[in-house]
């Protein structure tokens, strides 16, 4: 009795500890955020019962057989036994049971696993279109409207309402990258010369990462994705504020940034609404300073961290598109200025 | 050097008597070619299946601005190929035989009447009138008539090679078996000519 | 041959008969060494390095072909130990981003292509010549050309990291990454020539496995009796000569040949298509991991029946499993594909075939079972790596399940789950059953035993180490985190479980040291074996170890699948093959009755001379196209040497023209 306490206690310490090591987390598999992921997560858990089973039995025979019925004398040669007839029968029946258990198993799996996909395959109204462009090593979205004044360009952070399905296509414009919210979907390729699109159904409001999972090349450890779920309302404001053009620099420091910007390299590759930079190579910088992080997850985006990044991106994200820069420290400070003035 | 096993053995038979040198299927060449062929073949199975899965690609096969190949001199040389199957025959059948005289005349007919389908397989390539590097339907179409030509040209060293040696070389008498299986290897690269042509010659007319 | 020799050959009862023609003889002692001294003499090779260079003994190209896969496993173990230092913890700095991918993209490359599958090959071409009782390999020469084709490949890579020039696309090589617009420079280009060389070298094996199986098997060996190593071996060669045409397309004909002559088979713009590179890929890819681990299957029957002193149980079930192993493993491939836009029925299909493909697995999991609980075993080193198999590749086996489910699949296709699964499957389905083997034909290889205590501290920590490095990954693939990456952020939270990862990789680096030391402790100064050290029944065991460069005296004759059980030792031979010259017995492909004596060429440089050639052709093609035009003519002079050895001595033949067997000059 007191045993069985103690390793119902052991039993619980473990459950708790590996679900604090496991099973929470902005970007986990097992903490699911949306309905396709709710799905995966019970047909993960009932095949992970069903094959922890059969491990448990497979192994537990073999070390049975090997470890407790192990000859002890170490250099005599027994003479090789052949089975008696019955034994043989025995053997066929036990082999017979356990490969139709095998193949029943199996059927099951694939059974489960079609309804499962026909589950996913359901495709939902959709309210939202969102489309999703993979570069090296960044991700670019474009909240599409029907009226072109109304579409948002944004970089590295997606922002959805939650509860309402949201379609999402992807392409990629170098090589292929593969979009991953783990917490809510499985992954899609972005494959180029391929556009597809699949729905994210979030329901519940949060923050949650991503991170491209197809390796694409030196960077591809640092091109995260903050997603970030809210409220239909919430949602409705954001966009709002996303669609206003860029704050226009209102005392001398900014409006020195603004020159900087567009006189420097930055404008050939960067884009501010509003004003003369449309560069594509680099993320839109419109709303810059609204964002979590910089570098595609790769850095807070803080004054400090905004500073080094200008100066010498190389250093923080090695082979990054972006070259570095020398400024004059007056100059950069304006500069800083100007891109953290562009909420 | 290992020190043997010191033990008597028990004979239970004798396999003195047995030929060296065989035909065909019995001989151990001959499997070694057939493995080869196999490959080979597969491979350019495959990337005929890649001819047709780059053919989804494009509305119009061949694509836009694209001519279609030109077909005289893959024609000619689709027959120079089965006529030289004659030959090539008739030497193996003298090599069976163990008729050397036969095997030099024929091999000689075999080489004379090869040596023309390399060159007539250059202007085979330009008679696809696209290059390689202008789009997929190029690169397909170049890749099937290349890795042909590329084996065709080794075979047809081969046929030379052996003819000079019949000729010029007092030979052991199982290069008689050789004779064969080059032979053999023939009518493959023949054989499987035959569905590449029309795939790369013909089909942009009807596909 | 007549039928009263057939029904001696194919009688299942052991009673000695003669073959029709020839009384029974005994040979006596004398006679017997008098007949190894002579073979020995016509078998031997050159001395010094040139005998060195030109030996075509099946054997000693074989252990060079082991020796240098293993030290290709030490390196690929050394980089994935540098791969664990630098994901200890988050934020390391011990690797940087540019040299991390080359680690990475060198370690897969190395263990698909310079280890596993030339090990795999390797123990097949020094084992399947004695297991089927022939004098040697079928072609020898061409045996020789692919052990030098395959040096090249790896020498080549290697100089290539060294000099800051290694691939770094991954060992899938996925376009256009790989392509040449993002991969300016040479790296892929040693990538994509690598694979050729390789590739060469499986199919000069393969071709070499089938032949010497179907055509050089000892009188007697019927094809329900040959041992299931073999079968293995048969199996996967066939699969190597449907598979690797695949890649050698692949890397040569297409991404090289973008890279090099602009071709456009990848390029969206002018109709080329990206996934094609997947499909060609994976179609050889998926086939490849069964090509690695069935001949670890192989070991497995030989060793347990060993040690549990009991004939296997369902030869004929794991036999047919092999074979329909081998069909189904090419209607897999998608499964590595889930993720791309591919129509969804065609998914459904792949998901069912991967689930098929369990059940012969299976089938051969329980036959193994019950033998082994029908003996008592002696846990020798062989047998616990043979436990620790049990233990690694039914969970590797298990979680290859589960990500049969496309849904599932999506979650954690490219994460550490997938690395984990598919470090379960190879480490415990090929690499803990290649340790076995060499535990057990490690005495016949070299003549003296492993020392047996080292190996088990070898074995258990190494089916420890694998755990702990391989289980956390589970973990972290669903907590989030994608394969391929350098490094990762404090804040996701996989410090630990990493760190716990790093520390089992330390203990298999541990094990295989141990196991290094013990190799060349035991090569030196081990306990001799003798011809026979476990008892076991196998042809290769009826003869000395290691084996002559003749490998038999006479031919054995076999009555039975287990020979040395069924008949006992010495087993009954065969005479009449030449001793003055190198022969070896040809027999019918089926039922493997003596057809003729086939003539054997002697020692030769030409293979070396051959595959050089090929080196200049292909690396120097990397360079300068002129390269290939001097290649050719150098191969084509290299092919004019090689058939002009084959054709120099004249001497008395007997020839089966079909008609008649006469004898010619």
């Amino acid at each position: 009795m007191r045993r069985s306490r103690r390793l119902h206690g052991v039993a619980t310490c473990v459950v708790l500890v590996s679900c604090v090591v496991a099973c929470h987390g902005p970007q986990n598999v097992l903490d699911p955020a949306g309905s396709p992921n709710r799905i995966v997560n019970r047909l993960f858990w009932s095949m992970l019962v069903v094959s922890a089973t059969v491990w448990i039995g497979v192994v537990g025979a073999a070390l049975w057989g090997a470890l407790t019925r192990r000859r002890t004398t170490r250099e005599d040669l027994e003479p090789v036994v052949d089975l008696p007839n019955d034994d043989k029968q025995r053997q066929t029946r036990l082999v017979g049971a356990l490969i139709a258990g095998t193949a029943l198993i199996l059927l099951l799996f694939l059974v489960f696993d079609f309804t499962v996909g026909r589950a996913l395959a359901e495709h939902p109204n959709r309210a939202l279109t969102i489309e999703i462009i993979g570069h090296q090593w960044w991700w670019e979205i474009q909240y599409v409207d029907a009226d072109p004044s109304k579409i948002v360009v944004d970089a590295n952070e997606l922002h959805i309402p939650a509860g309402e399905p949201v379609q999402v296509t992807l392409s990629s414009r170098d090589v292929i990258h593969s979009f991953w919210v783990p917490n809510i979907i499985g992954k899609r390729d972005l494959i180029p010369g391929y556009t597809s699109s699949i729905f994210l159904d979030a329901d519940r409001p949060g923050t949650y990462r991503a991170q491209c999972a197809e390796f694409c090349g030196v960077e591809h450890a640092k091109m995260a994705l903050t997603v970030i779920v809210h409220s239909r309302a919430d949602f409705t404001t954001w966009l709002a504020a996303q669609r206003a053009p860029a704050t226009e620099p209102n005392d001398s420091s900014t409006k020195e940034g603004q020159r900087i910007f567009l006189a420097g390299p930055c404008s050939s590759c960067h884009s501010i609404t509003g004003t003369a930079a449309y560069g594509t190579i680099g993320p839109d910088l419109t709303h810059l300073a609204s964002r979590k992080t910089i570098g595609a997850g790769a850095l807070a985006n803080t004054r400090g961290n905004l500073a080094g990044w200008v100066v010498d991106p190389q250093s923080l994200k090695p082979g990054v598109r972006m070259p570095s820069n020398q400024l004059a420290p007056k100059d950069l400070l304006a500069l800083l200025d100007y891109l953290e003035s562009l909420k | 050097m290992t020190t043997p096993l010191s033990t008597a053995q028990q004979s239970l038979g004798d396999v003195a008597e047995l030929p060296s040198v065989t035909f065909g299927h019995r001989s151990l060449m001959w499997w070694g070619t057939l493995g080869f062929m196999v490959i080979e073949g597969w491979t350019l199975a495959l990337i005929t299946a890649m001819y047709f899965y780059v053919r989804q690609n494009f509305e119009t096969w061949p694509p836009l601005r694209t001519p279609r190949p030109s077909l005289t001199a893959p024609t000619v040389n689709l027959a120079v190929m089965i006529v030289s199957v004659l030959p090539v025959y008739l030497a193996s059948r003298a090599a069976r035989r163990l008729d050397l005289r036969g095997v030099r005349l024929w091999l000689l007919v075999s080489s004379l009447i090869s040596l023309p389908i390399p060159i007539l397989r250059w202007y085979e390539l330009w008679a696809l009138n696209v290059r390689w590097d202008s789009n997929a339907y190029g690169t397909a179409a170049w890749t099937i008539v290349g890795t042909h030509a590329s084996l065709l040209l080794l075979d047809v060293a081969d046929t030379i090679g052996l003819t000079l040696f019949f000729w010029f070389k007092r030979l052991p008498i199982k290069v008689m078996s050789d004779v064969t299986d080059n032979s053999f290897y023939w009518y493959f690269m023949v054989l499987i000519w035959i569905p590449l042509y029309f795939v790369v010659y013909v089909s942009p007319y009807v596909l | 041959m007549t039928s009263a020799g057939r029904r001696l050959l194919h009688n299942d009862s052991p009673t000695p008969g003669t073959l029709p023609g020839s009384a029974p003889e005994l040979l006596s002692e004398e006679t017997v060494l008098e007949q190894a001294r002579l073979l020995d003499i016509t078998w031997r090779d050159g001395g010094g390095l040139w005998g060195w260079l030109t030996t075509v003994d099946h054997k000693l190209i074989a252990r060079r072909y082991v020796v240098t896969a293993f030290l290709m496993f030490i390196a690929g173990g050394i980089e994935a130990a540098m791969m664990r230092l630098q994901l200890a913890r988050p934020e390391n700095t011990f690797l940087g981003p540019d040299r991390y991918n080359q680690i990475f993209t060198v370690h897969g490359t190395t263990m698909m292509f310079l280890f596993a599958v030339p090990i795999m090959t390797a123990m097949g071409l020094y084992l399947v010549p004695l297991m089927v009782g022939a004098r040697s390999i079928a072609f020898p020469r061409l045996n020789a050309f692919g052990y030098y084709a395959y040096l090249v490949g790896v020498v080549f890579l290697y100089v290539s990291l060294f000099i800051n020039m290694g691939p770094d696309a991954g060992w899938t090589a996925y376009v256009p990454l790989s392509g040449p617009q993002y991969s300016p420079g040479h790296r892929l280009d040693v990538w994509a020539q690598v694979v050729t060389f390789t590739e060469i070298a499986a199919l000069c094996a393969a071709v070499n496995i089938i032949v010497t199986v179907f055509k050089l098997r000892a009188p007697g060996i019927s094809l329900n009796r040959i041992p299931l190593f073999v079968w293995s071996q048969l199996v996967v060669s066939f699969m190597i000569v449907f598979a690797m045409p695949a890649v050698a397309t692949a890397s040569t004909l297409q991404l090289a040949a973008d890279r090099a002559l602009s071709t456009q088979w990848f390029n969206p713009a002018e109709g080329g298509d990206a996934l094609l590179w997947q499909h060609i890929f994976w179609f050889f890819g998926h086939p490849e991991v069964y090509i690695i681990f069935l001949p670890g299957l192989g070991f497995i029957s030989p060793i347990i029946e060993t040690f549990c002193r009991r004939r296997v149980f369902g030869y004929l079930a794991i036999v047919l499993a092999n074979i329909t192993t081998g069909f189904f493993a090419f209607g897999l491939w998608v499964h590595h594909m889930f993720a791309t836009p591919i129509p969804e029925l065609g998914q459904s299909l792949f998901t069912a075939a991967s689930l098929v493909i369990a059940i012969p697995t299976g089938v051969q999991i329980f036959c193994w079972l019950v033998t082994l609980l029908s003996g008592r075993p002696r846990l020798t080193t062989a047998m616990i790596f043979i436990l620790g198999f049990f233990i690694t590749f039914v969970n590797g086996g298990l979680t290859g399940v589960m990500v049969a489910s496309v849904a599932f699949d999506k979650q954690v296709h490219d994460t550490f789950f997938v690395v984990a699964h598919f470090h379960y499957v190879l480490l415990g389905g090929a690499v803990m059953p290649l340790f076995a083997a060499f535990y057990y034909w490690f005495p016949k290889a070299t003549g003296r035993l492993l020392d047996e205590s080292l190996g088990k501290w070898h074995a258990w920590l190494f089916i420890l180490g694998v755990n702990v490095a391989f289980f956390p990954m589970h973990i972290l693939g669903l907590n989030g985190m994608p394969r391929r990456v350098y490094t990762y952020l404090a804040s996701t939270g996989w410090g630990p479980l990493n760190a716990l990862s790093t520390i089992g990789a330390v203990v298999v680096v541990i094990s295989v040291a141990l196991f290094v030391v013990n190799a060349a402790m035991s090569a030196r100064v081990g306990r001799p074996a003798g011809a026979n050290p476990w008892d076991s029944y196998g042809l290769e065991w009826a003869t000395t170890s290691p084996p002559p460069n003749y490998n038999f005296v006479n031919t054995p004759i076999v009555l039975g699948r287990h020979p040395l059980w069924d008949t006992g030792s010495p087993l009954p031979v065969i005479t009449g093959l030449r001793a003055d010259r190198r022969e070896v017995l040809v027999t019918t492909a089926f039922d493997a009755e003596p057809d003729y004596r086939h003539r054997q060429p002697n020692a030769s440089i030409w293979p070396l001379f051959l595959a050089l050639c090929m080196a200049e052709f292909w690396i120097g093609s990397i360079f300068t196209p002129w390269a290939v035009v001097g290649g050719f003519g150098l191969t084509l002079l290299g092919m004019l040497g090689w058939g002009w050895q084959s054709s120099r001595q004249i001497e008395v033949e007997r020839v089966d023209t079909d008609l008649q067997i006469i004898d010619t000059v």
